[in-house]
């Protein structure tokens, strides 16, 4: 088993295989990072470590070698057999780190939000444990805050229990003394009456008495004397009559006069009272009050909280605040007041992964959308909100497809929230809201693994036994009745239709005001927190189990109820809904005044809310109080109902991925179909212009360059002598077929004419009694009589080779040429030879195979496309024509120079010349380039030494003044910097080691950011446009590219240094191509750096290493190269960077000769200047050429840290710079460049940035 | 400093568990990548009975490029200089990440038993080599016997 593990370990990392590539010697390794760093970037190819073979690495890198399947299969098998874990990482790619940027597998760290690798990653988790620990520190050292409270809180507890004690006891004292007072007097006060009542009754009782003895006795008395005295009996004697009568009269006297007072007995007592009964019952009532302190009430808000604990407010009343701005979000969903504190996640729940940005937007958006939902979002996190309003904009700009996925995503944010609903049932801090971690689940798991992983390691962690949570009691909690759920999904949907009306507050459905009217009750709870301030028991308290239990049956119900009419208070109050919700607002506020504000503000809305109603709801509120606790830990009791809002987690997170994807795809393939259709016409442009150059033979012509500067030097003044007669003398083949003499343009027949003519002008050379150039054809024909006589044919084949040599991809003139021409026998090119020998039927040997090469030339011409139309067709054409001009014209102006008094000047002719350049479509160009060229033509005819060099500077200095701008004198002036572009860096507008620099067609500035292996592009003010290209040796990627350059259609070649090719960029900064590879023979570079295009789209390269210049086609074909290491003329050591003028005359830094060599486009040398040293005109290693459009060249003289700028002869202008970094000073030169209107560009490299002078 | 690859940390492992006979390599306290290394003259050899010190590091870039070893106790030697530098191939041009540190050491002793003065470094030493054998062996176990011994 060990020998097979072993087979499965790769030698390098010492590491399972990971994706084993399999070379040729049947070595297998990991691709990444083992065989990648194998990789030998120079040779480009890999050594096997095993067996030392050496392979030549694929051309798409080491992915390109095969995968060893069998490996892997065995790997699978393994992993099958002993069950060991897969690699975690085997599926990935590696990837550049955001932090270090090192390539490793790389993860998504919630810290920074980046993908980082491993080793980043650790650094961070270390970061974050130290800020945990810092911050447990401070908390540590805060917590005695919490404890003092506590303490405090203690002590207040105690305080009040000894005072309301007291003040019972005080109570209890005064109602004994009142009831006392109360006492003693009633008893006083009955008695009284008692006694009074006893006298008063035993007076009338004897009153009663007396009166009845009288009434009797009179009575007997009545009945006596009618019984006796009227009888008249002698009983009686006369006293006793007289007594009677005495008697009876006295009787009678006191019956008249008796009178009983009869006095009122019922209201004879009355209970007269000091004070009104009521009054006094009131006093007793409230004999006295407690006082309060309103003071202590309000210690809380004294209390400022400390920054560092911001939401454990101490006192417990604001418990009742922070309930309330629960509700607050709860309102909205469920209560989740975890989600400020952990963005509404589970503890220690990943933030879904952004892997593709159309992912995380949708995740934004979502989250944007809730966030929105928060009644503060809006002025909280305005950024967010800006964001989703940005989106919906968005949505709401595009077109129904757009819709869709909006939709879409309002699904899925329903889902989020359910998702949201279901965090974590762990004891909560009541007023902060933090939860206990050691209460999570996951908190617990992780715990326990850690202990059963001390303990045993090979033991696979067991499940945790019986979920050990004393703080839950809940899981046994009846599901809430779907009323309230409802309510809650009313809300969601009151919600999301608030978002789809982007804040709308205007336009209020039913729905809406639901929440707004349940707002306020909730506004009412705050009200009733401030009733219940009185309770010394804090309220705070009913937010644990025992009430909430207590009440929930209850207030399940009655929140029924309250819903409904709050639903139907809702639409009563639907116009004052604005009012409400500053009501609302203010309730949310956390101030410690919010409760009485809110329901002072409740009291402004004027709710008509009887007080049941209010009571009603307060109780609702109440259930609704503690519910989202109880809500949360209800929906994720059940195992089965955690995995719902998982898998609909998994579904946010991959539904909303799909309809991004799809657009980007979208936009990305019609920007392929864009880019593709752009190219499709830059190829069609530049077909005809390619193909002719395909066909133009340049490669032979160069090899056969090198022929030609060999007698170049003798044959020069024959030559240029006999051109003239050659000229005339192509003029008979063409009478012999007429179809050639029709296709030949009529433009061509003005050139020389054109060229004729500034040469005149420059030199002033008149006084020639020849033909003007303009002359017709049959002056020519005339001519050919005249001349040929005289002249040697040898001469003129001499002639003919070398301008054979010298004559570029011009098939047509080529064509020509050779045709007209006795065939050389020594011509290296047999096809040239061929097809001169065809039309050279003078000189022709064999006159029967020059007829047939002849008509095999013409056909060949027939296979080419037209010239004359083409010519005509475009702007790419114009260049092709300038091109033409530019050759052909040099060597005319030659010929004409040395037909010795051939010209005449008619003064028309400049004009006639620039009509002609308009007539191509030319820009029109000042006299000034006219003189210059022309000059440049010169040059590149003669050798350095010709005496016409002086005449032409002249010359070219007369037309400087005669054109009245003088870039000389502009030039001399420099020294003073304009502005610059970047500082250190890798952010857009930053360089790190800028190298090259170009300036493009729309004077667009060109920065190959080296060591950043990007391209960045900005405006001609420095304003920062676009910028391409990242780390890599793929399609796109550079790796240190050094040189830049612009083609006239704008498209970007970039000299990939270390990738050792080059690649083509469409202006907009899409890979278009790339060609070369490491190595040293043709179309291959060691390390190319300066690279630069000329008006036909050839491009240069300074192959550094290799000690050449190379040129190709711009679709990369190999065209030739010139230079070998040396330091003679003509060779090169370390070139640069390369500048080619737009007369033909390529500069090549040659940078360790310490100088400056100008070849014409065939390498051969026309003239070079600068020595070692730093005075003027010398350099030290120059780096960076550049040429303007009239010739004037400026050198980055590295090692001196200036720049120097030359005549286009190489005579010195002007050097300004020095060491420093400062304006106008220089660390390290690379690239410069000129734009149109005069102002150079220097890369100052080890100051990272552009300077532009 | 960057975190210790998978393969420095194997390879350290392995030399605690499966050391080779006759070489310890030990990593530094402070750096791991440093190891303080002995080497036993192998038998048969002039070196016999000596314990050589040497130290090596692995550098940044390792397993892609060599260990950097030098011998720190000085050693008479054709291939090895008085600054203790080694010249031996494959912790040259012909280091290959396949090789390890075992193997490295592996080499080195062999190195001992094999001096090749054909390719030397100490030019002296392999001149008498050449020269005289016997008595650069001779030499070479004084001076094994001198620095390579009681210490």
């Amino acid at each position: 088993m060990e020998q097979f593990e072993q087979l499965l370990t790769c030698a390098i990392c010492l590491d399972r295989y990971r994706n084993p590539k399999l070379l040729p010697c049947q070595h297998s390794f990991c691709m990444e990072p083992c065989l990648e760093g194998l990789v030998d970037y120079v040779r480009r190819q890999v050594k096997c470590p095993e067996c030392r073979a050496e392979h030549r690495i694929p051309y798409q890198g080491v992915q390109g070698f095969p995968t060893n399947v069998t490996l892997q299969r065995f790997l699978e098998l393994h992993i099958e057999i002993t069950g060991e874990l897969p690699d975690p990482t085997s599926g990935q790619v590696m990837e550049r780190c955001n932090v270090c940027s090192e390539k490793a597998y790389c993860s998504f760290c919630s810290h920074c939000d980046k993908k980082i690798c491993e080793e980043c990653k650790g650094a961070h988790m270390e970061i974050l444990r130290r800020e945990i620990t810092r911050i447990n520190n401070q908390i540590r050292r805060g917590i005695h805050r919490l404890q003092d409270t506590l303490s405090l809180v203690e002590k207040n507890a105690q305080g009040i229990q000894t005072n309301c004690l007291s003040v019972g006891e005080e109570v209890e004292e005064i109602y004994r003394r009142l009831n006392k007072a109360l006492k003693d007097r009633t008893d006083y006060l009955r008695t009284e009456i008692g006694k009074y009542l006893g006298t008063e009754l035993r007076s009338l009782n004897t009153l009663k008495d007396n009166l009845e003895l009288e009434i009797s006795n009179i009575l007997s008395n009545c009945d006596l004397a009618d019984k006796h005295m009227a009888e008249g009996n002698d009983m009686w004697d006369d006293c006793e009559l007289m007594d009677t009568k005495e008697i009876f009269l006295k009787t009678v006297e006191f019956i008249r006069n008796f009178e009983y007072e009869n006095p009122d007995y019922n209201r004879k007592v009355r209970l007269v009272l000091a004070h009104d009964p009521n009054q006094l019952v009131l006093h007793v009532a409230g004999f006295g009050d407690l006082n309060i302190a309103n003071s202590h009430l309000n210690t809380g808000s004294h209390l400022t909280p400390s920054p560092g604990l911001m939401r454990s407010k101490s006192d417990h009343r604001l418990a009742a605040q922070f309930k309330h701005n629960q509700e607050g979000y709860g309102e909205r969903g469920y209560g989740d007041q975890d989600e400020p504190l952990l963005g509404g996640r589970k503890f220690g729940e990943r933030k879904k992964e952004p892997t593709s940005t159309s992912d995380r937007y949708g995740d934004r958006y979502g989250r944007g959308g809730n966030d929105y939902g928060d009644d503060y979002d809006g002025e909280t996190r305005p950024t967010r909100s800006r964001y989703s309003r940005y989106r919906r904009h968005q949505a709401g700009d595009n077109d129904s497809d757009q819709e869709q996925p909006r939709n879409v995503k309002f699904d899925h944010k329903k889902e989020d929230r359910e998702r949201v609903i279901d965090t974590e049932d762990v004891a909560r801090g009541p007023l902060s809201g933090i939860t206990r971690l050691a209460d999570s689940p996951r908190v617990m798991k992780k715990l326990q693994d850690n202990e059963s992983g001390k303990k045993k390691e090979k033991e696979a962690p067991a499940p945790p036994p019986a979920a050990p949570q004393p703080k839950q009691p809940a899981p046994k909690r009846p599901p809430p009745p779907p009323a309230t759920r409802q309510v809650s999904e009313d809300d969601e949907i009151a919600r999301i239709k608030k978002q789809n009306k982007a804040s709308s507050s205007t336009t209020e459905t039913a729905a809406e005001t639901r929440p707004a009217a349940e707002r306020t009750t909730l506004a009412d709870s705050g009200d009733r927190h401030s009733a219940q301030r009185k309770t010394p028991a804090p309220e705070a308290v009913s937010s644990t189990e025992e009430t909430d239990e207590s009440v929930s049956s209850l207030q399940q119900t009655q929140r029924k109820t309250a819903a409904s009419k709050t639903a139907a208070a809702a639409t009563r109050r639907a116009s004052d809904a604005g009012h409400k919700k500053s009501a609302r607002s203010a309730s949310s506020d956390s101030s410690s005044d919010a409760s009485t504000g809110s329901s002072s503000a409740i009291r402004g809305t004027g709710a008509p809310f009887t007080t049941e109603e209010v009571k009603q709801k307060y109780l609702s509120r109440g259930s609704v109080d503690n519910t989202p606790d109880n809500r949360t830990r209800l929906s994720s009791t059940g195992s089965n109902k955690d995995a719902k809002p998982f898998q609909s987690r998994f579904l946010n997170k991959s539904s909303p991925a799909p309809p991004p994807a799809k657009d980007d795809e979208e936009t990305e393939s019609s920007s392929e179909e864009e880019t593709d259709e752009t190219e499709s016409e830059e190829e069609s442009v530049k077909k005809p212009e390619t193909k002719e150059m395909a066909k133009s033979d340049i490669g032979p012509l160069l090899a056969r360059s090198a022929n030609a500067r060999d007698n170049s030097a003798e044959t020069d003044r024959k030559n240029s002598r006999d051109s003239y007669s050659s000229r005339n003398k192509y003029a008979s083949p063409r009478e012999e077929s007429p179809k050639y003499t029709r296709t030949r343009p009529v433009p061509k027949e003005e050139e020389p004419r054109y060229n004729y003519t500034s040469r005149f002008l420059n030199k002033s050379k008149s006084s020639a009694a020849i033909a003007p150039p303009a002359a017709e054809e049959d002056d020519h024909t005339r001519d050919e009589d005249k001349y040929p006589t005289g002249r040697s044919r040898y001469m003129a084949l001499k002639e003919r080779r070398q301008r054979l040599a010298r004559s570029r991809s011009n098939q047509h003139f080529g064509d020509e040429d050779d045709n007209d021409e006795p065939v050389s026998p020594t011509t290296s090119n047999p096809s040239a030879y061929l097809a001169s020998r065809g039309y050279g039927s003078a000189s022709s040997s064999s006159h029967d195979l020059a007829r047939s090469r002849s008509t095999h030339a013409l056909k060949s011409r027939d296979n080419s496309p037209d010239r004359p139309g083409t010519e005509k067709d475009g702007a790419a054409l114009s260049s092709w024509a300038r091109y033409l001009k530019n050759k052909y014209g040099n060597r005319s102006g030659a010929k004409d120079k040395d037909s010795a008094g051939a010209t005449s000047l008619t003064p028309s002719s400049s004009s006639s010349a620039t009509a002609r350049r308009l007539s191509l479509g030319l820009p029109l160009r000042s006299s000034t380039e006219l003189a210059s060229s022309d000059d440049d033509s010169k040059n590149v005819k003669g050798s350095p030494t010709t005496p016409t060099a002086a005449t032409a500077q002249a010359a070219a200095g007369i037309a400087v003044a005669a054109a009245g701008t003088s870039p000389k004198s502009q030039y001399l002036q420099k020294a003073q910097q304009l502005f610059e572009l970047g500082s250190r860096g890798s952010e857009a507008g930053c360089f790190t080691w800028p190298r090259g620099v170009a300036v493009g067609p729309d004077n667009s500035i060109v920065v190959a950011d080296s060591s950043n292996h990007r391209v960045q592009v900005f405006d001609n003010n420095g304003r920062f446009l676009k910028e391409f290209g990242q780390y890599g040796n793929g399609e796109g990627e550079f790796d240190c590219l050094a040189g830049v350059a612009v083609n006239r259609i704008g498209q970007y070649i970039i000299a990939d240094r270390y990738n050792h090719r080059i690649q083509v960029f469409d202006p907009s900064g899409t890979f278009l191509r790339s060609f070369g590879s490491q190595g040293t023979s043709d179309g291959r570079f060691n390390y190319p750096w300066g690279i630069t295009t000329d008006a036909l789209g050839f491009i240069y390269v300074c192959d550094k290493e290799n000690h050449r210049v190379q040129v190709f086609q711009s679709d990369g074909t190999f065209v030739g190269k010139f230079g070998s290491m040396g330091s003679k003329e003509g060779q090169l050591e370390h070139p640069h960077y390369i500048a080619v003028s737009n007369t033909n005359r390529v500069v090549v830094s040659d940078s360790n000769n310490h100088r400056i060599q100008i070849f014409d486009v065939n390498g051969k040398v026309i003239t070079s200047f600068g020595t070692e040293g730093s005075e003027e005109g010398q350099f030290k290693f120059p780096r960076g050429v550049a040429v303007d459009d009239q010739g004037y060249i400026c050198v980055a003289d590295s090692g001196n840290n200036r720049i120097q700028i030359f005549q286009p002869d190489g005579t010195f202008l002007k050097a300004f710079g020095s060491w420093g970094l400062g304006k106008g000073e220089f660390k390290g030169l690379e690239g410069v460049a000129m734009t149109q209107n005069g102002h150079i560009l220097v890369c100052d490299r080890e100051n990272h940035r552009i300077q532009v002078f | 400093m960057a975190a210790l690859p998978r393969r420095i940390i194997k390879e350290t492992q392995r030399l605690m568990q499966e050391p080779v006979p006759g070489i310890s390599a030990v990593p530094d306290d402070s750096n791991a990548r440093y190891f303080h290394v002995i080497v036993t003259g192998p038998e048969d050899s002039p070196f016999e009975g000596g314990l050589f010190k040497l130290e090596l590091f692995l550098p940044e870039d390792y397993p892609m490029s060599a260990p950097k070893v030098r011998f720190i106790t000085k050693i008479y030697h054709p291939n090895i200089d008085r600054l203790g530098r080694i010249c031996l191939d494959i912790l040259k041009d012909k280091w290959s990440p396949a090789l390890q540190i075992r193997t490295v050491l592996l080499s080195i002793q062999a190195l001992l038993s094999a001096p090749n003065p054909d390719d030397p470094l100490a030019n002296d030493v392999a001149e008498l080599w050449k020269v005289n054998e016997s008595e650069a062996i001779r030499n070479a176990k004084e001076w094994t016997r001198r620095y390579a011994m009681d210490n």
